[in-house]
């Protein structure tokens, strides 16, 4: 019988989620046999907020099966160890996604492989890359906030638990703790190097707020003197994420336009849907970089945003 | 508009220019550097490199053709060439899908309804039962369709709840485990009864019909030459050793079942032949890939003729017109380590010359420089090489494939190379285990 090799993402956010993983893991075993396994990841949820961090990890499996029926499979071990239907991204106790399927593309309404948002999700792609190196380009892609909020939890490793294990794991571990302080620290550094003026961090209910001043001498060297107009931290670009006709909002926003708050900057007509741009914040309108009713494409550039 | 990527959508592009007829190519961001993004005359980025975002993101691609005022949209093979919803959707919104009306699609998509339609033609499919009641009901029923037979689960899938049954002795105890398995696969223990086809060689037949029911067939192609997992890696036409009759009586079935369901524009049915029995296996209701050996014989232009159906133009030639002509090979040089059960190489092309010459001809989107992103088929060119006869079909192919240069990923040229020189290919005495057991032995 031809075997195949299947990426799945694991992933908890209620009850005791480390034994969680922990029984789908087992499970698997009876599906196929598991090559490899990451090790255990505490991550925000995407969408709501308000519910419990995600634990997430992925696994390799070599399996018989054919794609629907491993998928089949892996609804099963999810309605086992107890995921409720009905509310798409609420709590549950075990998400299983087939997210590679050997090298196959499919497309059908109930089974898409590649699973469609793989290649986007720290969640996703930092225990894939901890797996197979060949995904560490695409993890390495992606922005760095969304990557610093996955992090390792403690030492706890699948391919190590046994059968049924059932202890839970501290959430905060002190190797996480000791990660906040490394980065406070590389903050203050790109703070003593930089112009930045204020800085504040959140990630899941911690936030970092630091604040910098010039220093006199620096203040000394400057040419103009011009010290409390501080240049932005970065630069946003929003770009079109689907194809249609590009509107700028009414009244007609400007470049150089200070944007006080969230701001609706103008939207896509597609399909007879308009979807609007919002400026995502506050800041400085750069520029604006698509013409008024004009065609855009996946990815173009619309507007630029400064920060700070 | 051409809502695909890679060779077919050149291929499409290719089409499109000589008719005269305006492109609106569609890209992922894995694509942007293309080939066909740059022949085409314009073109749009409609998602990330993941298929499943862009290549089949239904609302980017219908909006870009809408907003670039498209007339008609080609799907190519793959994507979203059998996807009936698409097909759909397209004429909702004004576009002529180049390809079969929405309800044959899906008809034909449906693999059970299909072959029952078909067989209700007078179309010959794989002999078999229903569904069986009792063990003395399997023996009687295994009598009827004749030994060897396969016992299959009705809900079955992925080989479980399925047994090889050779000769009466053995199928008592087929049936108790067949039942048991598809019982604890499936929960569901019902089982039937198909005929074994053993070692059956894949032969297909082209079909072209219009709008105002004119059907012609432009012959078969033998795919017999298949990698594990039956995935077509050579195919020649016309197929060897093919006797008349079961050529005849092959053409004539493609012919009764495109009748049966309203059939339009291109399609191919794939039948497995052994000896003198021939089964329908499947219709595809779109290009496919080997079209070009076809093309080489009948010296037509498969791709430009479905644009000319799909515009409203009559065939304008009938069967007796068509006249095949010479022999024709095409190999498909695929970017995967051949040493490695085929594994896909994603990377760059560093250097690549391709074969020219006398009857070959070499369909790609590949050139120094480009890459290979991992997202998609490992289909990097298609070489075809054209003789009055077999003989000389072959002798092209491989002084074809011997000029050809690809350095940066791996790719098949070498075991297609391999591939011609076994006296079986030699012979075309070759079925669809043919490669497998040659690959097994190494």
């Amino acid at each position: 019988m031809t075997s195949h090799r299947a990426f799945i993402g694991l992933g908890s956010n209620m009850g005791d989620r480390a034994a969680n993983l922990a029984c789908a893991h087992e499970a698997l075993s009876a599906v196929g046999t598991v090559l490899r396994a990451s090790s255990v990841y505490r991550t925000r949820p995407w969408g709501r907020l308000e519910q419990p961090d995600f634990y997430n990890a992925a696994v390799l499996l070599e399996t018989d099966r054919s794609p629907q029926e491993l998928l089949d499979a892996l609804h099963a071990i999810e309605r086992r160890l107890g995921r409720t239907e009905g509310e798409r991204w609420g709590p549950r106790a075990i998400d299983l996604d087939l997210l590679l399927f050997d090298d196959l593309t499919i497309a059908q309404p109930n089974l898409q492989v590649p699973h469609p948002h793989y290649a986007e999700r720290a969640f996703v792609l930092v225990p894939l890359a901890e797996i197979d190196e060949r995904f560490a380009a695409m993890r390495d892609a992606l922005d760095p906030g969304d990557l610093a909020g996955v992090v390792r939890v403690g030492e706890y490793d699948l391919s190590r638990s046994g059968a049924g294990r059932r202890e839970s794991v501290e959430p905060m571990s002190s190797t996480n703790a000791a990660s906040v302080g490394e980065r406070v620290r590389a903050l203050a550094a790109f703070l003593s190097e930089g112009d930045a003026v204020r800085l504040r961090i959140e990630r899941g209910d911690e936030a970092i707020e630091l604040s910098a001043r010039r220093s006199a001498a620096a203040r000394t060297h400057s040419s103009d003197g011009s010290a409390s107009e501080a240049p932005p931290l970065r630069v946003d670009t929003i770009k079109a994420d689907l194809v249609g006709i590009f509107h700028l909002g009414r009244p007609a926003p400007v470049e150089g336009e200070l944007l006080d708050g969230d701001r609706e900057l103008g939207y896509i007509e597609a399909l007879g849907i308009r979807t609007p741009i919002h400026s995502m914040g506050m800041g400085r309108l750069v520029s604006i970089a698509a013409g008024d009713e004009s065609p855009v494409e996946y990815g173009q550039p619309l507007f630029s945003i400064a920060r700070g | 508009m051409i809502a695909n990527r890679g060779e077919i959508a050149l291929r499409i592009n290719r089409a499109c220019q000589e008719l005269g007829v305006s492109t609106v190519a569609i890209f992922s961001e894995a694509d942007r550097e293309s080939m066909h993004v740059r022949q085409a005359d314009e073109a749009f980025c409609v998602g990330p490199g993941p298929a499943a975002r862009s290549y089949l993101n239904i609302p980017n691609i219908i909006s870009t053709a809408l907003i670039t005022r498209c007339d008609a949209i080609h799907p190519g093979y793959g994507f979203l060439a059998e996807n009936a919803r698409f097909a759909e959707i397209c004429t909702d919104h004004g576009l002529e899908f180049i390809g079969p009306k929405p309800k044959v699609i899906s008809l034909m998509g449906d693999k059970a309804t299909a072959k029952r339609v078909l067989r209700d033609a007078g179309v010959a499919t794989t002999p078999g039962t229903g569904v069986l009641a009792s063990l003395d009901d399997a023996y009687a029923a295994a009598e009827s369709v004749g030994y060897p037979i396969l016992l299959k689960a009705t809900a079955g899938g992925g080989g479980r709840g399925m047994r090889v049954v050779l000769e009466p002795g053995e199928l008592a105890r087929a049936y108790a485990g067949a039942t048991a398995e598809a019982e604890a696969s499936f929960k569901d223990g019902r089982v039937y009864i198909e005929k074994l086809i053993r070692s059956p060689r894949h032969i297909e037949v082209q079909v072209l019909g219009d709008e105002f029911g004119n059907i012609v067939h432009l012959g078969e192609r033998d795919c017999s030459m298949q990698k594990p997992a039956h995935q077509k890696i050579i195919e020649e036409t016309p197929a060897p050793h093919l006797a008349e009759t079961v050529r005849n009586s092959l053409q004539e079935m493609a012919l009764r079942a495109c009748r049966s369901v309203g059939y339009t524009n291109a399609g191919t049915l794939e039948f497995l032949a052994a000896g003198d029995d021939v089964y329908f296996m499947e219709m595809n209701t779109r290009i496919q890939v080997e079209h070009p050996v076809t093309e080489m014989v009948y010296n037509i232009d498969l791709v430009k003729e479905q644009i000319r159906i799909a515009s409203g133009e009559p065939l304008g030639y009938a069967q007796g017109d068509l006249v095949a002509r010479g022999h024709a090979i095409e190999c498909r040089i695929n970017a995967e380590d051949t040493n490695n059960h085929f594994a896909p190489a994603a990377g760059t092309v560093s250097k690549v010359v391709f074969p020219g010459g006398p009857g070959i001809r070499v369909d790609t989107h590949v050139y120094a420089g480009a890459t290979i992103p991992p997202y998609y088929d490992s289909m990097i060119a298609k070489v075809v090489a054209y003789g009055d006869t077999r003989e000389i079909a072959i002798a092209r192919m491989e002084r074809a494939l011997r000029e050809t240069l690809v350095e940066g990923v791996e790719t098949t040229v070498g075991l297609c190379l391999e591939i011609l020189a076994t006296p079986g290919f030699r012979q075309g005495r070759y079925d669809v285990e043919f490669l497998p057991k040659e690959l097994a032995a190494r």
